[in-house]
């Protein structure tokens, strides 16, 4: 690792990152306090149940069905997996098209190791980011009158970190693979949104339910971290995918062309 | 060191269609200022590039500091100072930000080398690098460059960009290296822009290299031009018979004499008239290869 790159590419993105987790917080504020007004009613909607699952299983009518469909199925993972995508494209890819890794990489420092250090940085973003995602929790779930345990909030927080971490890893592979800003962030972000289809659809098709083993997006709300709590076995297959694309990011620069 | 600082063998970069580099056999000493000429897409990055592996060869090789650039170039890197051609610096930076953390990938350099760099050249740090001009964003690509007193600079178009105060400081910076033992191996389109600077000079060709000389001789065989205004219209004929003289054009009151060698004739014809102004005009590289071709024939 390489201590000012990763305090460099933090300091990069602080701004973008300081904005979006204070409008997590706020965002995630508003969203508990409607609840009391407007949840039980929502709950009582019939609503078909291919899109009940897009929304996370949509059981408004509880606190921790709200939040699961308001947050966690689609807002949360949107967010962490944006700001995780665009980063770690704009980091390796972006840089490079820019011109400004051929100089960085002219320095005394190795091509694996200056990812690697870039992707902490990246990881960095993400961690701020789920934290804050646990704090808007905690008040949004206050002033919606609670009903969530902190702990199974923070649950929520790390396998959204953790998938946070395995978006931005695929962007990284790419990124670091080809220089190709619009292939890592394009593909990435198609990975994301393939994946959530996946996980929402399959099951409900016969014979293909177990398509959603290959979703990222499975291993990070497969099961229901707001009501179960931490899943052991989706964070370790979460956390290695990001510790292989991480290595394959690596290998992958040391042995092309800079393209600029 | 014994041996060439640089030594390239064969080194070649085939991009297709004809691009790239092709076959260049080089040596550049310890403590020379080689320059390193030719149009642009000659090969002149590609070469820059080569040496600091920040591309691999197709075949060849290449040495720098006696170190092999593909299997030693961490340590190349932390004894060469580079200039990228198109430099690029994070833009939402600050020069100061910007230095201070391509010094840290260096390991530190000596705060007060760095200073004076950037006193010498009137370099502004405190500024966002997007809100500098392309002058002073060159001047703090050539402060990172030689922050870390580098045994070999490698500067791709060090000139371009830089105002002719700041050039006046890149060249008395580049004579100090020099006489410090330092190499210099730099870049240029123009043979203007470097002959004052340097010992010897290579010129690249579409990737292929043509001629690599002493500047004397390359300079002798450069043709010279002269735009002379005159305060009336002038008689081209009057040029054309002149000893040294290759070529003539007359447009109004200006007339461009193009000739080999001493420029004595043409001054003195010149001086039969009114002259308002005289200015050199660039050389130009093919008319060197062709006069160095016809005159040192393979």
């Amino acid at each position: 690792m390489n201590w000012p790159t990763t305090r460099l590419t933090l300091r990069l993105r602080l701004l973008s990152t300081a904005s979006a987790a204070a409008g997590l917080i706020a965002v995630m504020a508003a969203v508990g306090a409607l609840f009391p007004a407007v949840g039980h009613t929502i709950g009582r909607i019939n609503v078909p149940k291919s899109v009940l699952n897009l929304l996370g299983g949509g059981d408004y009518g509880t606190i921790t069905g709200w939040f699961r469909s308001e947050i966690a199925a689609i807002y949360g993972p949107l967010v962490i997996g944006a700001l995780a995508i665009t980063g770690a494209s704009a980091i390796t890819a972006g840089e490079e098209e820019d011109g400004i890794l051929g100089l960085v990489m002219a320095h005394p420092i190795r091509r694996s190791r200056l990812v690697a250090s870039k992707a902490a940085g990246i990881g960095a973003v993400v961690l701020i980011i789920a934290f804050a995602m646990w704090l808007g929790l905690i008040v949004g779930v206050a002033l919606g009158g609670g009903g969530i345990s902190i702990g199974h909030m923070a649950a929520l927080a790390v396998q959204l970190a953790f998938f946070g971490l395995a978006t931005g890893a695929v962007a990284i592979a790419l990124g670091a693979g080809t220089g190709r800003r619009s292939t890592a962030t394009g593909v990435a972000a198609a990975v994301a949104v393939v994946g959530w289809l996946i996980n929402s659809f399959a099951p409900l098709v016969s014979g293909i339910g177990w398509l959603k083993y290959i979703s990222l997006f499975y291993y990070y709300a497969g099961s229901d971290p707001l009501t179960r709590g931490v899943d052991i076995v989706g964070l370790i297959v979460l956390g290695a995918v990001t510790a292989v694309l991480t290595a394959i990011a690596m290998a992958g620069i040391d042995r092309r062309d800079l393209r600029a | 060191m014994a041996g060439p600082v640089i030594a390239t063998s064969g080194l070649s970069k085939d991009y297709g269609s004809g691009r790239g580099l092709f076959g260049l056999d080089l040596e550049v000493q310890a403590g020379e200022v080689f320059g390193f000429l030719g149009p642009n897409g000659a090969g002149k990055s590609t070469t820059m590039r080569l040496l600091l592996d920040l591309i691999k060869p197709t075949s060849g090789s290449a040495r720098v500091l006696g170190l092999d650039t593909g299997t030693d170039s961490l340590e190349i890197r932390r004894r060469v100072g580079f200039l990228p051609g198109d430099l690029a610096l994070y833009p939402k930076l600050t020069g100061r930000v910007v230095l201070d953390y391509l010094a840290e990938l260096r390991g530190g350099v000596d705060a007060r080398a760095r200073d004076s760099l950037v006193e010498r050249f009137g370099a502004d740090l405190d500024r966002p690098v997007h809100e500098l001009s392309t002058g002073n964003r060159r001047k703090l690509g050539l402060i990172q460059a030689f922050m870390h007193d580098p045994e070999v600079l490698i500067l791709d178009e060090p000139i371009a960009g830089l105002d002719p105060l700041v050039q006046e400081t890149f060249h008395s910076l580049l004579a100090e290296v020099s006489a410090r033992g330092r190499t210099v191996f730099l870049s240029s389109h123009t043979l203007s822009e470097v002959e004052r600077v340097t010992h010897r000079l290579a010129i690249l060709r579409q990737g292929r290299l043509v001629v690599v000389d002493a500047l004397e001789n390359l300079r002798r065989v450069a043709v010279q031009r002269l735009e002379i205004e005159f305060g009336e219209p002038v008689d081209a004929g009057e040029f054309r018979g002149l000893p040294g003289v290759t070529d003539v054009r007359a447009d109004g009151q200006t007339v461009t004499v193009s000739f080999e060698g001493s420029a004595d004739p043409v001054v003195k014809a010149a001086a039969r008239h009114v002259v308002q102004a005289i200015r050199p005009r660039e050389d130009d590289l093919e008319d060197i290869f062709l006069r160095y071709y016809r005159e040192r024939p393979a």
